[in-house]
Order: C-alpha cells, then structure tokens, then sequence
C-alpha cells in the first residue's frame, strides 16, 4: 500500500515538472549574453511601420534590443486587455485614430514633452501634432501617418455628364456641397439612374463633419449638443443626398462595394488618401479614369496614426529616440515610398518621390493634392467619447438611407438616444 | 478522506483549471455588474445603475427581441428537417449509412467564419447568389441585409445549416435506442407506418427532443459568431442583426461599457434559465 502510495506522489511530480518545464519561467536568460542592452518591445499592426525600417533602426541603434511585433486581429482590443491586465506591456505601441480614448488614462503613458518631443514639434503638422496631446496637455501621442481628403472621381463619367473632367476645373466648379449635389443630379440623369455620384450616406457625413472645427465636444470635455451647426449641416447633407437619390447604398469593406466600383456605378467619393490602395485593389478594371482633386466643402483628415510609451516601459528615454528616427521626416518619406503612408512632416512634400505621377489615376500626379490637403485640415478637438456619439449617429443615418426611415422622426430619436448615452 | 490525498491531487486539475477559468469569471462580472469600469481605469460602484440603464435601454429589449425571432426562425426548420434526416438514416433501405452520417455532421466542424462569408456572398443585395437566381427567374430582387426580416432569415439559415446534422446525429442515436419489439408487435396489431412513427417513435424520442430543443435554445440565445461576421458589430441595418450577445460584446469592448456588459450578461442568464424552464414545462408537459 505505502509503495502504490510513493508512485501516485512521483508520478504527480513527474507531470508537474514536465508541465513546469515546459515553458521556461526563469527569467534573465538573455541579460548576461548581450552586454547590458537596453530591451524594447515595440507592437505595431501590418503595415503601419515599414519592417525594413525596424531592421535598419536595430542597425541604427547598436545599444538597443529591438523586439518589434506584428499583432493581428483586434490590435485595439488586445492593447486594452494588456493595459487592464498590468503585465505584459510593451515600451513603444501603435496607435490608430482612436488615440482619444485612450485620454482618460494618460497616466499610463509617458508624457513625450517631458522627453523632449518639443523640440521636433514644428517639424510636424500643427494639427496632426494636437492631436496626440490630451486636454491636460500631455503628449501621448508622437504623428505618424495621416489621412488627408481629397475628391476621387471618375473623369470619363464626369466628362460623360457634361461635367468639368479636368482636376483643376472639378475643384474650382464643384467647390462645395451644394455644387456637388447638383453635379450628381446631372449624372443621375445622363446614366438613367445606373450611376451614383457616391457610395453610401456614411461617407457625406463623415466628410461633411471633418471639414468643420468642432465635433461633439468643447476641449473641457462637456457637450457643444446635437444643435451644433456643424452637425446638423452634415445631417442635413447627407439626409439630402439619400432624398436625391445619389446613393449606391455601397458600404465600405465589402465585397459589393468593391464590385459597383469596378462595374462603373460609381462617379465619386470623397476619402482619406489610403483609399488611393483601397480603390487600386477593388477596382482594377476602372484603371486610368480615376482623378483626384481638392474636395468639395474644404479639406478635412480621416484615420492617420501615432506611437507611444506605456509608463511601465523601464527605458523611456532610449524609446523616445527610437520613436523619433522611426517617424522622422525623412524615414516617413521612405514610408511613402515603401507602404504609401502619408507623411505628417510636410518638409518633406516637395520632394520629388511626392510628386510621382500614377497611371492609375490617369497619369495624374495626386500627391501634391493631399499635400494641399494635409496643411489646411481644420484643427478640431474630439474628446473621448466621440466615437460613441458618431457612432449612434451614423447608424442611425443608415436607417434613413437603407429602410426609408422617416428623417423628421429619426431625427428627434438619434438626439435622445445621443443624451441618454452621455448620462451614462 | 486525508489518507486518499494523493487521489484528490490526481483530479484537481480540473478543480483548479475551473476556479481560475469558471468560476473567477463568474464570480467576477457578478461584481463588475454593479461597478462602473472602462475596462483600464478605476472601478467605480455604480449600485443598481447599470442593470436600471438595461431595463430601459431600447437598444437592450430589441436584442432581445432579435434573438428570439432568430431562435424561432433558425429552430423550428432545424429540428424538423433533423428529425426527417434521422429518419431516413435509420431506414433499411439507405445504403452508405456512415458516409451520410459523417456528412450531415461536417457542417458543424467548418469553420464558422468561413461559413459567414460564404452566406454573405450568398446574401448579397448586389451581386449576391441569391438575387441572381431570383433575378433570372425574372422575380424581382431582395435586399435581403437591408430588410430587419432578410437579415433574421441569413443569420437563421446559417444556424439552420450549421446544426442541422449535429441534431440529426443525435435523434438517431434516439431512433437506435428504440427496441425493434415494438415496431414489430405494432405492425402485427396492424399499425401503419406514419400510426407507429407518431405512437411509438415519437413518444419514445421525447427525452431525446427535449435535450435538442435545451441545447438549441441555449445555443441560440448565445447566437454571436454568425451575425457578428454578416452584419458586423452594429448588427446590420436597423440593428436587425443586434443579438444579445453581440449587444454585450459591443457595449463592453467596443464602447467600453464593462460594468454595464457584465450586466447585461446576467440579464441574458436570467433570460435564458427562464426559456428554458418554459421549453421544458412545455415540451415535458404531456407525458406526465
């Protein structure tokens, strides 16, 4: 009996062991082989850093172990369970647009100013630059690329219309909503309903709303309120687009949209410039007839993103220095190049490699038109809870477009629903 | 007990395995239900708030709604069309017995994202399989994910499809358990074919029903994968997609809302506890 006893405990140990062993929970291994290098851990997803920059910047950086990892699937997600978790951070962190949600917790990033991003500040777009800062006037948030708007549109059905064809004439004639509203009326009419002048209702207000310089909220955090001017004007916008019926009803991503763009049933959008890739990739057939002017409304910026420091990093100095060479002027120009970033340094838009003509837009050199784009983007501020509040409105605008629903009545619901979330 | 230590050590595995997983978790959200949390600040208590938020969130009772129109859409052809491929499996007359029955039950081991892509292609308003073939029938075309109904009959069809085979599997199993005797001495009492389906396979098949219509009832109030795929996040249009599930995953990880989902988890156990206690009073009901 005690010898039956002996075995059952040794054979629990043996599987504890061999359970324990297998992954190595001993710490320090690499610290003694490579001479006090300082360790970084840096998270980015596909091709928002150029992986040939990471090894030139491990080159670059002798002193520095650079971990670079390339996270997939819900990077946003998997971020806020590392940060609720406490473990498991890494020092430097991509971050997309959604960068404001994250201003509630600015105690967990290092403030860049307090490293010295002051000094590169005007080398960066104002705008972009603000809006990595949080209302307490931490920087958080170091510019990467950015996503200027410009009008896509189809010159060859423009021309078919009887529209101005030419990028300089479409920016001068179709220079505001109201112009461009018309211009789809005519389209409507030459193509007997086959062709729309835009893809879906999202997209007028979204473009209608970032041409402005407020959004939902005043930088002290409380609520401008659902009678801003703004907001209703790009309701109203896109609430007249659907009654028009200029809409293809085409959302973005999916496969439908890639398929009424290639097949022509759509004249134009106005989209951020890595729509440039969007478009090349869903609508191949379409080549050569795309142009790319200044938008209707004004300039405005969709997406762009940013890198930070988490406070848990142990060397935020030696991060800092990474991040500034990765996002220098120059090296974002080699991301242009490379994965067609757009640079937020706008030393760098003269440069020739900016004002490369591309065949799929006809020949047309659409560069220096983002560039425009980028320097006269309205500064605006959206606090944390913007994309709740965006949110429900353009769901809401979807009602409107897809199943009829009644503007007058949808109208009044979306501003109770958007008071009943803030209460929250 | 002390002296048969080295045996409880053996299995606590899954003792431990089921705290740290199971029951911490539950334990957990049940905590987190009456807090404010946006899931890395501070936790803040937040009383009974987030549970009177849900009872007068129209968004919240519409899911609800959702679901269970999706439930009846997806479970009522389900377990039919399962009983009748039970059925026929188990007939003499079928050949390749084990092929169909690996068959029916592959389905349920493909991967649920692709399936979601495959019935959104299939559903497409333009473009979509669906709308071609009505389009070339000369019928008029349906946008089927723009209408609240379309997108219940896409997301139901995918259930539908998805464990058809999986509850077919298990009726036979309960067709198989029925002793031949009593086909045979019906037959020779002179019962027909649908008279002994009705007076002895169906009566006998009844606990094997009503663990069918448990599981599929927990299942579908858990429905998430399918309309998170075909009609993203936000439900589709109209929210027509929104289920329960779906309607807690937002509010927690895309709007940040933890308490409040942690909340709205608890609603749907209560929910779902109390379906299927009427499930089973119901289907149960008429034996006792």
């Amino acid at each position: 009996m005690i010898r039956r006893k002996r075995t059952c405990w040794t054979a629990i140990l043996l599987v504890c062991v061999m359970l324990v062993s297998g992954c190595s929970i001993w710490p320090g291994q690499n610290d003694s082989s490579s001479n006090k290098k300082v360790a970084l851990t840096l998270w980015y997803w596909n091709r928002s850093i150029d992986d040939k920059l990471i090894a030139k910047a491990k080159e670059k950086f002798p002193n520095i172990e650079l971990t670079a990892q390339k996270i997939g699937g819900d990077f946003k997600a998997k971020l806020k369970t590392t940060l609720a978790a406490r473990s498991g951070e890494p020092d430097i962190v991509a971050l997309n647009d959604w960068i404001m949600e994250l201003f509630p917790s600015e105690d967990r990033f290092y403030n860049l100013y307090d490293l010295g991003a002051g000094d590169v500040e005007d080398q960066y777009l104002d705008w972009k630059w603000k809006q990595g800062v949080t209302p307490d006037g931490q920087m958080i948030g170091f510019p990467m690329d950015t996503g200027p708007t410009a009008l896509f549109y189809r010159a060859d059905l423009f021309k078919e219309a009887g529209l101005p064809s030419e990028p300089e004439e479409v920016a001068h004639q179709i220079n505001n909503w109201d112009a461009y509203s018309a211009a789809g009326e005519k389209i409507k009419e030459k193509f007997g309903g086959k062709v729309f002048l835009t893809d879906n209702i999202g997209t007028v207000y979204n473009q209608v709303l970032s041409q402005g310089t407020e959004r939902y909220f005043r930088p002290d955090g409380s609520f401008i309120g659902m009678d801003s001017p703004l907001v209703k004007q790009s309701w109203d916008t896109a609430v007249s687009f659907k009654q028009k019926g200029l809409l293809a009803n085409a959302d973005g991503w999916t496969p439908g949209w890639n398929a009424a763009m290639n097949n022509g049933e759509i004249a134009s959008f106005v989209g951020a410039v890595w729509m440039k890739q969007v478009l090349q990739e869903a609508a191949p057939d379409t080549s050569g007839k795309w142009r790319v002017t200044r938008a209707p409304g004004g300039d405005g910026n969709n997406g762009g993103s940013f890198l930070s420091i988490l406070k848990s990093s142990k060397h935020p100095k030696e991060a800092f220095e990474v991040i500034q060479w990765l996002q220098s002027p120059d090296n974002q120009l080699e991301q242009y190049k490379t994965l067609n970033l757009f640079p937020s340094a706008p030393g760098v838009f003269d440069t020739p490699a900016m004002k490369e003509e591309e065949p799929f837009f006809g020949g047309q050199a659409t560069g220096p038109v983002f560039a425009e784009s980028a320097q006269h983007v309205p500064e605006a501020f959206f606090g944390e809870r913007y994309p709740s509040v965006h949110n429900i409105i353009t769901r809401r605008l979807n009602d409107i477009a897809k199943q009829n629903a009644n503007p007058e009545q949808v109208w009044p619901d979306t501003v109770q629903r958007v008071e009943r979330e803030l209460q929250r | 007990m002390w002296e048969h230590r080295a045996l409880y050590v053996a299995i606590s595995p899954f003792y431990i395995l089921f705290a740290v997983f199971g029951l911490f978790p539950i334990a957990f959200s049940l905590y987190l239900a009456f807090h404010k949390w946006d899931g890395i600040g501070v936790m803040t208590y937040n009383g009974l708030n987030n549970f009177k938020y849900m009872l007068t969130d129209a968004e919240f009772w519409q899911a609800v709604g959702n679901t269970f129109m999706i439930w009846i859409y997806a479970t009522i052809p389900m377990l039919f069309f399962a009983l009748i491929i039970a059925f026929l499996l188990h007939a003499p007359f079928v050949k390749f017995r084990t092929l169909f029955r690996v068959g029916y039950f592959l389905p349920n081991v493909t991967s649920i994202v692709a399936v979601a892509i495959i019935f959104g292609a299939l559903f497409a308003n333009n473009y979509g399989f669906l709308n071609y073939l009505l389009q070339s029938v000369g019928l008029p075309v349906v946008e089927w994910l723009d209408a609240p109904w379309g997108i219940k009959v896409a997301i139901s069809s995918m259930v539908v499809w998805r464990w058809t085979g999986y509850n077919a599997v298990i009726y036979l199993a309960g067709l198989q358990s029925i002793p031949q005797t009593l086909y045979e001495a019906a037959k020779i009492d002179g019962a027909s074919g649908i008279q002994s389906f009705f007076r002895i396979t169906i009566p006998m098949l009844r606990p094997v029903i009503l663990f069918t219509v448990i599981t599929s009832t927990i299942g579908g109030m858990q429905l998430f994968t399918e309309p998170q795929i075909l009609v993203g996040n936000d439900g589709g249009t109209g929210a027509a997609g929104m289920t329960i599930v779906l309607y807690l995953y937002r509010e927690s990880f895309i709007n940040n809302y933890f308490g409040y989902g942690a909340a709205v988890g608890w609603g749907m156990f209560l929910i779902i506890a109390l379906f299927s206690i009427v499930n089973w009073k119901l289907v149960q009901g008429k034996s006792s």
